[in-house]
């Protein structure tokens, strides 16, 4: 592996509220039950070599920091590198689908001028998937471009996601929204830890923009390329996005890809196994350690510790940590969010178009 | 101090290439993270772990003690070799003998001696202001047997106050129902001379039981029981590692792994949640991460990264971490080792075995010939 550091914006604010992200950061949203979304960026880091990552926090960092700590889970605690904690815009001056804000890039320069890597990969983490950076790397050093972006054709309409028109390889300028076939990128670069200090050189009187809008007429002076990668990887923007791609992790040709040859790390909690009493169901559904089923679950993704009585009823639904689905209670197409007590004989019911979200409760 | 060395034969292939307290249970656990959370529960910070036997997991598995809040708190303490020779650890009083030294550098007023394979929750504070109330020399944790089996056990036989008159190593005729765990707190003082005394005495096999404790008893020393009443296993044969693990299932169970003030640390890797396939079956079992069921799991510990593929049954019996049953194979009554494999079709144990619980060792494939 070349030398390389990472950074990674977690800091990215979502067009379109939602109670999911009302309470947290997209990079701490719980994935998988176990997981945040964090972790994969992080893992896809070190799993390639890096051990030197910064961190762009966003202004409500509670849950990010709880979650990473001092980054022990993703062998981040170290005397030389490891895992830094940078600044993000302050609330009310970030912007909301920003990527790569220009502001948070020159505010932490000092983290990529103290390093001597060759290389700095950036990356969000909005984006599932596992992919061993060194394949990024190798393309960026073989083609000798400035940039080197992660893309991948568009498998779905996303609002969200953001795309490059490409011209003979080259990247001709960056949109928001992407269309089936487009492409689509993962919001993951790498590039010359000095070239970029230089290019934020440049833009210092527009550090408002994202660094992709500001490249916007340089595309001829800054060559920038594009990497196809072909594994799994899904975006999560909204409550939509959040929704399928846990769905995507009831198809274990997907878990395979990634989860098996590369570990993704997360904060262990070391809690129990999880316990399915006598007379349970379950089938078609992932559930987490610690996690009490008398009742019925299926075609759903189950947090830590989640109790389901008997009688009680969980389809198509994601159930976060720590809630209680009392007996006979019915829950069906819907995203119940952390510590919630869904009383006794209550039905929660969206529509597999229309997902319910119940936000963060009490218990 | 915590013995850690032992082979646990009447394990049989479950202990082939670990030693006992390395020994997977409950479906994410090792045997040894029951005293280690207990010490960290307990408020101990410093634990010297003795090894001997088959130590390569156990020592990778320990780290810097960082997985039970003991963050550089443990010592792992194999034998050693000095300028006069060395040697194996004799007895379990030799094996703390031979790290005076770790003791002594740590400088503490009481020892604890426990056993690393036995399954227990228990507050060793607790016993510890017991010893100090007493006043005591050495406090050995006892728990009531009934009489029947008594004779299978070292007991103790003591007044009113607790105090310890007699100790009897597996007697015929039993005079007390006090069964020693193995279990000892020690005034460090006194245990460090007392095992240099020992450790002089050609005649002596070194051991707690047989050597130690009837001298102290013999000197007039004050030695005191403490009385737990709580759920305790050794899981010495394979019968009984089965039953045990078994204790854990039911919506009652008698050893209840989801005690909240009390919890059990490990230093397991990390997996996935598990997943449940479409035609999938699991009926009272515990399920660890990363575990895949396809077919049924009924009534069993299914541990962690362990998979059960489409139409196999595994019912009464204890998959290891990493066991595959491929895809129509019957596990019955058994205990399938750490990354073995069940065949596709084979049937692994039977309705009818009773007790005779069918088992293999770690990474063995178990074909259709067998």
């Amino acid at each position: 592996m070349p030398k390389a550091i990472g950074l990674i914006t977690a800091n990215y604010s979502t067009k379109f509220p939602s109670p999911l992200t009302d309470s947290r950061p997209a990079a701490s949203l719980p994935f998988l039950g176990r997981y945040r979304l964090v972790d994969f960026a992080l893992s896809n880091m070190v799993n390639c070599g890096i051990r030197t990552v910064g961190m762009v926090m966003p202004y409500n960092y509670r849950s990010l920091i709880d979650h990473v700590g001092s980054g022990r889970e993703w062998e981040l605690t170290r005397k030389t590198g490891g895992l830094f904690i940078l600044p993000g815009s302050a609330f009310g001056t970030s912007r909301t689908g920003s990527r790569f804000l220009l502001r948070d890039l020159i505010h932490n320069k000092v983290f990529l001028e103290r390093d001597s890597a060759d290389l700095v990969v950036l990356s969000t983490a909005n984006w599932v998937y596992s992919m061993d950076y060194n394949k990024l790397f190798d393309a960026h050093l073989a083609s000798g471009a400035d940039i080197t972006v992660l893309t991948q054709a568009a498998k779905d309409k996303d609002v969200d996601v953001a795309g490059f028109e490409v011209v003979d390889g080259r990247v001709k300028g960056v949109k928001h929204g992407v269309v089936f076939g487009d492409t689509a990128f993962l919001d993951c670069f790498v590039m010359g830890r000095e070239k970029l200090l230089e290019i934020l050189d440049w833009f210092a009187a527009t550090d408002y923009l994202d660094l992709f809008e500001a490249l916007a007429g340089e595309y001829e002076r800054v060559n920038v390329q594009t990497f196809d990668y072909e594994g799994y990887a899904a975006p999560v923007f909204n409550k939509d996005t959040y929704f399928k791609a846990n769905m995507d992790m009831l198809d274990t040709k997907i878990t395979h890809e990634l989860f098996s040859e590369r570990p993704v790390r997360t904060k262990a909690h070391d809690n129990q196994p999880g316990k399915y009493q006598p007379g349970c169901k379950v089938a078609n559904s992932r559930v987490s350690g610690s996690s009490v089923i008398y009742g019925t679950v299926t075609n759903s993704v189950l947090g830590r510790g989640v109790v389901v009585e008997k009688g009680a009823v969980v389809n198509n639904a994601i159930i976060m940590q720590g809630c209680t689905i009392k007996s006979g209670a019915v829950i069906e197409n819907a995203i119940i969010d952390r510590n919630n007590l869904v009383p006794e004989g209550t039905e929660l019911r969206g529509a597999p178009n229309a997902i319910l979200v119940k936000e963060k409760g009490q218990a | 101090m915590l013995l850690a060395g032992g082979q646990g034969s009447r394990l049989y292939d479950l202990t082939k290439d670990v030693a006992k307290p390395a020994v997977s249970f409950g479906a994410k656990y090792r045997i040894i993270d029951f005293p280690l959370s207990n010490c960290a529960n307990s408020g101990i910070n410093s634990v010297g772990v003795l090894t001997q036997y088959r130590p390569y997991l156990l020592h990778s598995y320990l780290g810097t003690g960082t997985a039970w809040n003991l963050e550089d708190g443990i010592a792992i303490l194999p034998p050693y070799a000095t300028q006069t020779g060395g040697s194996w650890y004799a007895g379990t009083a030799d094996a703390v003998a031979q790290n005076l030294e770790y003791i002594e550098l740590n400088d503490p007023e009481y020892v604890i001696i426990l056993s690393g394979d036995a399954l227990c929750r228990m507050d060793y504070h607790d016993m510890l202001e017991t010893h100090k109330k007493n006043n005591a020399d050495l406090t050995i944790a006892v728990m009531p047997v009934p009489w029947e089996d008594a004779s299978r056990f070292g007991l103790l036989v003591a007044d009113e106050t607790g105090r310890i008159t007699e100790f009897q190593e597996k007697p015929p005729e039993p005079k007390s129902n006090l069964a020693s765990m193995g279990i000892y707190i020690f005034n460090a003082k006194l245990l460090c001379d007392e095992l240099r005394l020992d450790a002089a005495d050609p005649e002596s096999e070194h051991d707690f039981g047989g050597n130690i404790i009837p001298k102290l008893l013999n000197d007039g020393r004050r030695l005191y029981t403490y009385k737990f009443e709580g759920f305790w296993r050794d899981v010495g044969t394979i019968a009984s590692y089965h039953e045990t693990s078994m204790e854990l299932l039911g919506e009652n169970p008698s050893f209840d792994l989801f005690q909240k003030d009390f919890p059990i640390m490990s230093n397991t890797l990390s997996f996935p949640p598990a997943y449940f396939g479409p035609d999938a079956t699991v009926d009272d079992c515990i399920v660890g991460n990363g575990s895949k069921i396809y077919g049924d799991a009924i009534h069993s510990i299914v541990s962690i990264d362990s998979v059960i593929g489409k139409g196999a049954v595994v019912k009464d019996s204890v998959l290891l971490p990493g066991a595959i049953v491929k895809d129509g194979a019957k596990v019955i009554n058994a205990i399938v080792g750490e990354n073995s494999i069940i065949e596709e079709g084979v049937a692994f144990g039977s309705e009818d075995a009773g007790k005779d619980y069918t088992f293999c060792g770690n990474n063995v494939v178990i074909g259709k010939e067998e």
